[in-house]
């Protein structure tokens, strides 16, 4: 589709949301990443799932992803996760192309597209215990955080629930802990907004401006005005393919 | 049930059935039909070549000795008990949701709404055992090691087994219900009139949930999915919820996650530890004589990959979360095999208990240990190749295909420990020296876990 392109725009942001109520550890330094999106475009076959598109994240920046269903907008972000390789154009993290499977973008990307992995026999707390765990974080402190992070969340209550004993609201706040419970300089999120209440929504626009302001880029999808107007340092309107 | 009901019923089928013609009859026998052409076309031959096969003179010195009536009653007590648990998750009374949602909701008595599916039920399983029965004893018979007059007591036999098949599969399913029988209390009622009221307590949600369940497993079945038969067919967990998942190092959290697993599924465990220890204690005393038949080790491989898989659960969720967003530090990879620890350690000491007794007793040697100790590796290649096998592929739902193509598809992890253990368990039987089949059974295994790692990192790419 020639001369048809995504493009960005510069986002105004307001401070609406109020400051970050939960005390956060000392700011961590920017850990300097750039993720970047050089005309990406996806097709399969015939099916254009995403218009060739430019997108850079900089350090503690935030880019929020705008367009109707099916712009794109979900393959974009697969592809800036390193789970889906672009048809055309490159992805790449620190000048190198994003993979999933490789350690520097497992170590530096955490994406929450679509329903992450859990494990139905694990109660809430054990899924943050045991991711981290598996990021190298041993004894107490590793269940000090996983009480702290759903309290940040406002679901320390349902901590020994299993995943099935929530409702979808619940869900998509499960899914939030277990992305911000593991280390990373980026998150990518698809529509984090999705199933919450007004008030969950607020609460978690103050986490990521919080992250933001720990240094930590985000790169979401997202179709709440007050949250986009809240986070974007840049807008990227997604047309339809 | 009154006339007034047979009335009632017969209002609600014509209202169902509208302008079509009544073929239930047809179709209830069309199966019995089926399956009796399948009895007599495949089932004789193979149950007297079975027979045929196996060593006269074993066969003499095993059947109808006090050794073999004690496996012929733990093999029915094994198969009245299975139906029972199979009855919690899919009873003999599941009609389909409309006529749940239209008829059995009702103020009809549910014992006569019910009535037709748990005839149905009981037909197909009494006529079930009878077939069974007639297809043992008459591949017994043309082996010549019984008398055709065997033949009715058998069929007798069998239908009285169908009967009591049923009756448990029924008491399954009134087991698994979320709700408490209704109706007084169990010491006062007689097993007669429970019987009679079995139907009657069976409830609504019950009732809707093993109904759904069957319309998701129907479609589940005809796709090939058997990762959404397991789950739907797997009770959702709710034990040891305050037992907290210790922070560790990040391979043996992954080992501790899958002990907690196992904790919290405890019949799981226990299924494994029972069939893991008659597995190997088959295997490793069907090493010991050139005579055994080759169905010894056989059967015993199938109860140690089924032991050593009820272990597994972690490993299966792993592989069911391929595709999804990360969370986890570890390389995909590196988690399967962490995954691996619990149950091949589970295995190994299991082994160890069962063989040390055997030894201890006298029937085995060192060498039948150390190959059921190997056999622990075979296991966890076969169980890496079924966790990550993912759905078949598309020539498999192809017009030229059909069913046995996807049994095959689907049974090749279970094909490869038996081809690998049984050829390697019938070589150290009949070999001069045990080792050399045991080398064998260790290149076999190289080849089983490299296939298994492969489809690991197939899945891995494709996430």
């Amino acid at each position: 589709m020639p001369g048809r392109r995504n493009a960005a725009v510069p986002a105004v942001p307001e401070p609406v949301v109020p400051e970050p109520v939960v005390p956060e550890p000392a700011v961590p330094e920017p850990a300097g990443h750039v993720l970047r999106a050089t005309s990406v475009g996806k097709r399969i076959d015939e099916a254009v799932l995403l218009l060739p598109t430019d997108v850079e994240l900089g350090p503690a920046q935030c880019v929020v992803l705008r367009g109707p269903n099916g712009s794109g907008k979900t393959t974009l972000l697969r592809i800036l996760a390193g789970t889906v390789p672009p048809s055309e154009g490159q992805a790449t993290l620190d000048g190198s192309p994003v993979d999933e499977r490789d350690d520097l973008t497992r170590t530096a990307i955490a994406a929450l597209i679509g329903a992450p992995a859990t494990y139905r026999d694990l109660t809430l707390v054990d899924h943050l215990v045991l991711i981290d765990s598996t990021w190298g974080q041993v004894g107490q402190r590793a269940e000090d955080r996983a009480d702290e992070i759903l309290e940040l969340l406002e679901i320390d209550h349902l901590a020994e629930r299993f995943p099935h004993e929530l409702s979808s609201g619940q869900q998509q706040l499960f899914h939030l802990s277990m992305v911000l419970a593991r280390p990373s300089s980026i998150l990518l999120l698809d529509e984090p907004e999705q199933r919450l209440d007004t008030d969950k929504r607020d609460l978690l626009a103050r986490i990521l401006l919080d992250r933001k302001a720990d240094g930590s880029s985000l790169l979401i999808a997202c179709h709440d005005p007050a949250m986009t107007d809240a986070l974007a340092d840049t807008v990227v309107d997604l047309l339809l393919a | 049930m009154n006339g007034a009901d047979k009335a009632q019923l017969r209002q609600v089928r014509a209202a169902i059935l509208g302008n079509r013609s009544d073929t239930s009859l047809s179709s209830t026998l069309y199966p019995v039909y089926v399956a009796v052409i399948a009895a007599s076309t495949y089932g004789v031959p193979a149950s007297q070549q079975l027979f045929r096969s196996l060593d006269k003179r074993w066969l003499a010195e095993h059947v109808g000795t006090p050794a073999g009536a004690v496996v012929a009653v733990t093999s029915t007590a094994l198969l009245l008990t299975v139906f029972r648990l199979v009855g919690r998750f899919h009873g003999p009374v599941v009609p389909p949701l409309p006529y749940l949602e239209m008829v059995v909701t009702s103020p009809m008595p549910r014992r006569v709404t019910l009535a037709r599916y748990w005839r149905l039920s009981l037909g197909g399983s009494t006529i079930g055992g009878v077939l069974v029965g007639v297809v043992g004893v008459a591949g017994l018979a043309i082996a010549n090691v019984a008398s055709p007059v065997m033949l009715l007591p058998a069929s007798l036999g069998g239908a009285l087994l169908g009967v009591v098949v049923a009756e448990l599969w029924l008491q399954g399913q009134l087991q698994g219900q979320f709700r408490a029988p209704p109706f007084g209390n169990r010491r006062r009622t007689s097993p007669l009139s429970g019987r009679r009221n079995a139907l009657a307590r069976l409830d609504i949600t019950g009732l809707r949930r093993q109904a759904a369940s069957n319309v998701t497993l129907g479609g589940a079945v005809l796709a090939g999915d058997l990762r959404t038969v397991r789950l739907d067919a797997a009770r959702p967990t709710t034990h040891a919820r305050r037992v907290r998942l210790k922070a560790s190092r990040p391979l043996s959290v992954i080992a501790r996650r899958d002990l907690l697993g196992l904790r919290r599924a405890p019949w799981s465990a226990l299924y494994g530890l029972g069939f893991a220890a008659a597995g190997s204690a088959g295997l490793m005393l069907s090493l010991q004589s050139p005579r055994t038949p080759t169905m010894a080790p056989l059967f015993s491989l199938v109860l140690c990959h089924l032991g050593f898989g009820s272990w597994c659960e972690g490993l299966r969720l792993h592989a069911d979360n391929s595709g999804t967003s990360r969370l986890l530090g570890l390389p995909y990879r590196d988690t399967a095999l962490a995954h691996l620890a619990v149950p091949v350690s589970a295995w190994t000491l299991t082994t160890l208990v069962v063989g040390a007794g055997l030894w201890l007793a006298g029937p085995i040697g060192p060498a039948a240990l150390v190959f059921a100790l190997g056999a622990g590796a075979l296991l966890a290649g076969t169980h890496l190749m079924a966790a990550f096998r993912g759905l078949p592929p598309v020539g498999v739902f192809g017009p030229h295909a059909g069913v046995p193509a996807m049994v095959f598809w689907y049974s090749k992890p279970l094909l490869a420990t038996l081809v690998v253990g049984t050829a390697t368990a019938a070589w150290a039987a009949r070999a001069a020296s045990p080792w050399d089949a045991f080398y064998g059974l260790l290149v076999g295994t190289a080849g089983v876990v490299a296939w298994g790692l492969a489809l690991v990192d197939k899945r891995d790419r494709r996430a």
